[in-house]
């Protein structure tokens, strides 16, 4: 019967009822939308930055991440490599060797990073290789061939074809030196990474830098890289305490950071527009309740108790709150939905992001439809509590009072 | 004497200031017996509404004591009073006051819901309640489509159904024609004796007045009369 009343109450209120309608399914959809979008925004974020060269998961020896000295080597690379090859789990791997050395051509001599890598493997790996700009990316069978970043290039001012020469610290802290050709020039648009690195092929590194297999670290592309983490752990069980295999949520930590610092601030912003919206209903639920106060006396004149009418009210907000928030959840759902699939293009402005690492201008949402149930979970009880308020006070009164009410 | 409803030293004050203070009623005293059929009558302001609001258990009463049927209305929270009117008091009121949105059978069954009736049960009874009121063609409409007297009918209807073992009813036939008047007394009258139930309703109008076997009369919150004539 309360649910008989309830239901042809909220047609009666027709006008009432859909601007209520209309407000909550327009803030759940808001919600579920905006949602979706900071999450599918950070992963992006995240993933580019991921991808581009640190990798969701890097192996060290298990000091090298606090202390990352020659005395924290990878000293048998070989043992890893032969762990890393038996995972299923494991898309592709491959071994990094670090080094910090003075690099000068003609007048010019600039600090940088000069790593080797594996080639090939690199390709599948990291950005590398797709962020060739000139020239040729690296080969296995290079020697003192060069791959180097655009801006160090520029400082260096060094083209392709040009020669530079390096000075560093080999593994067992010996002198090396050697005179490399530029290969190719790379940009990755992360221009930090840009100005300080260059790349040699890890055959010809070991040997001019005594580093016959070690290295500063493995580099792991999960098959899943949704499941970086708990491959990581397994990574680390397998090989022992004396490596340490950490995912991108560590190595990454200040940028995971700074991205739930914006999804805070983002729901912030969202929160104010949703306490406005609750007030809003509340006011607007207030009005109704009150117009409908001597209904509400007579009811309880004739034995309604004030639990009855208390759920009768509650019913009749609920049921309103619910469609709202199916109607909005399915609004902002497909929303989400269309644009995980076609990316919102930032045309334009593709230098801007790639100040913030990002090599595309493409936005694709977050479809997560668990998110979704969570953000209508959020607006029905949201909806339904700023009706409370108003529903408490109209059932403080005592029947002839209500009755009588103007 | 089968005394069914009690007053005693009922009185009431309204302070709608602080300043003003309005006595509405002092020290009154009645006995009701069970089946009666009792009018209330008086000028306009005499506290008829006032009287019958606090029988009801909707308004407190500053002095005095309700008691129905052996029970003690005054006092009691707001639930057990809703108890009471649900299982015990039907309730006619001057504007019919009947749920808009609910059709006259819907109407009819609220309070037995409320009781915890079946279905079955309030179909059976809303129908012998509706022929006796001659508004059982009437049971799919909505209120908005029947006349006053018709709504009061049901108003009516809505009251009986439940079985109180009493009815008030603060001058039902106020809005009425004098001829609808007259036939919703007779139906009440008839409800009276078939069903047993004691009805206390307010009127000023001579006519309704004199359908009462129990007459009451108030002037300016004093009883000035309480005669019975049946
Ligand atoms: N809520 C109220 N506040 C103040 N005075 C009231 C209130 N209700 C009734 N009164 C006063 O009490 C007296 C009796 O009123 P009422 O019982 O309505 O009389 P009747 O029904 O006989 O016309 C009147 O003087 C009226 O003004
Ligand atoms: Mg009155």
């Amino acid at each position: 019967m309360f649910f008989k009343l309830a239901f042809r109450n909220i047609i009666a209120a027709r006008k009432r009822s859909s601007v209520t309608l209309f407000l909550t399914s327009i803030t759940t959809a808001l919600l579920v939308f905006s949602s979706a979008w900071m999450d599918g925004s950070h992963f992006t974020m995240i993933q580019n930055a991921v991808e581009i060269y640190p990798g969701y998961i890097q192996i060290t020896e298990k000091d090298f991440r606090a202390n990352p000295s020659y005395d924290h080597l990878i000293f048998d690379a070989s043992f890893i490599e032969t762990k890393l090859a038996g995972n299923d789990a494991i898309a592709n791997y491959a071994a990094r060797f670090e080094s910090f050395v003075l690099f000068s051509a003609d007048e010019k001599a600039v600090g940088g990073m000069l790593a080797g890598i594996e080639p090939v493997r690199e390709k599948h790996l990291s950005r590398l290789f797709s962020s060739l700009q000139e020239g040729e990316y690296l080969d296995g069978d290079d020697t003192n061939q060069l791959y180097i970043g655009s801006e160090l290039a520029k400082r260096l001012q060094l083209e392709v074809g040009d020669e530079v020469a390096f000075i560093g610290n080999g593994a067992d802290y010996s002198f090396a030196a050697d005179n490399l050709i530029v290969k190719g020039v790379f940009q990755t648009g992360l221009f930090d990474f840009d100005a300080s690195s260059a790349f040699v092929y890890k055959g010809y590194f070991d040997k001019i830098m005594a580093a016959e297999n070690r290295a500063t670290h493995f580099i792991v592309l999960p098959k899943k890289p949704g499941q970086a983490e708990q491959l990581a752990a397994a990574i680390a069980a397998d090989l022992g305490g004396q490596y340490q295999s950490a995912s991108w949520n560590q190595t990454m930590a200040a940028l995971v950071k700074a991205m739930k610092l914006d999804s805070f601030f983002g729901y912030i912003t969202l929160g104010i527009i949703f306490i406005v919206i609750f007030f809003v209903i509340m006011i607007y639920t207030l009005l109704a309740v009150f117009s409908r106060i001597h209904e509400i006396g007579i009811l309880r004149a004739i034995g309604t108790t004030p639990q009855q009418i208390l759920t009768q009210l509650v019913l009749e907000s609920s049921m309103l709150a619910f469609i709202s928030v199916v109607i909005g959840g399915l609004l902002g759902g497909i929303l989400a939905y269309y644009f995980s699939i076609y990316p919102i293009v930032f045309s334009g402005m593709e230098e801007q992001f790639k100040q913030y690492g990002l090599a595309a201008s493409e936005m694709p949402t977050a479809f997560m439809p668990l998110t979704i149930l969570r953000d209508m979970t959020v607006m029905f009880v949201l909806s339904v509590l700023s009706t409370l308020y108003p529903i408490f006070m109209v059932n403080r009164f005592k029947p002839i009072e209500a009755i009588h009410h103007v | 004497m089968n005394t069914f409803l009690t007053i005693k030293h009922i009185g009431k004050t309204f302070q709608p200031d602080k300043e003003v203070e309005v006595v509405a009623l002092r020290d009154i005293n009645l006995d009701i017996e069970r089946g009666a059929f009792v009018v209330l009558s008086g000028p306009s302001g005499s506290g008829k509404t006032t009287l019958l609001n606090i029988i009801g258990g909707l308004d407190d009463a500053t002095a005095g004591e309700v008691i129905l049927d052996g029970k003690l209305l005054t006092g009691l929270s707001e639930v057990e009073l809703s108890g009471i009117r649900r299982d015990h008091i039907g309730f006619v009121f001057q504007a019919y006051n009947l749920i808009p949105v609910l059709t006259v059978k819907e109407n009819i069954e609220y309070i037995m819901k409320l009781q915890g009736r079946s279905q079955q049960e309030c179909d059976v009874r809303c129908l012998e309640v509706t022929q006796k009121l001659d508004i059982d063609m009437l049971l799919g409409k909505l209120p908005n489509q029947l006349s006053g007297g018709q709504q009061q009918r049901v108003a009516v209807a809505r009251a009986v159904a439940a079985t109180p073992k009493l009815i008030l009813a603060d001058e039902p036939t106020a809005n009425l024609d004098s001829k609808t008047a007259e036939s919703l007394m007779n139906l009440m009258q008839r409800l009276n004796e078939e069903e047993g139930v004691t009805i206390i309703f307010s009127s000023h109008d001579p006519l309704v007045i004199a359908k009462a076997k129990h007459s009451i009369i108030l002037k300016d919150g004093k009883v000035i009369a309480d005669e019975r004539t049946g």
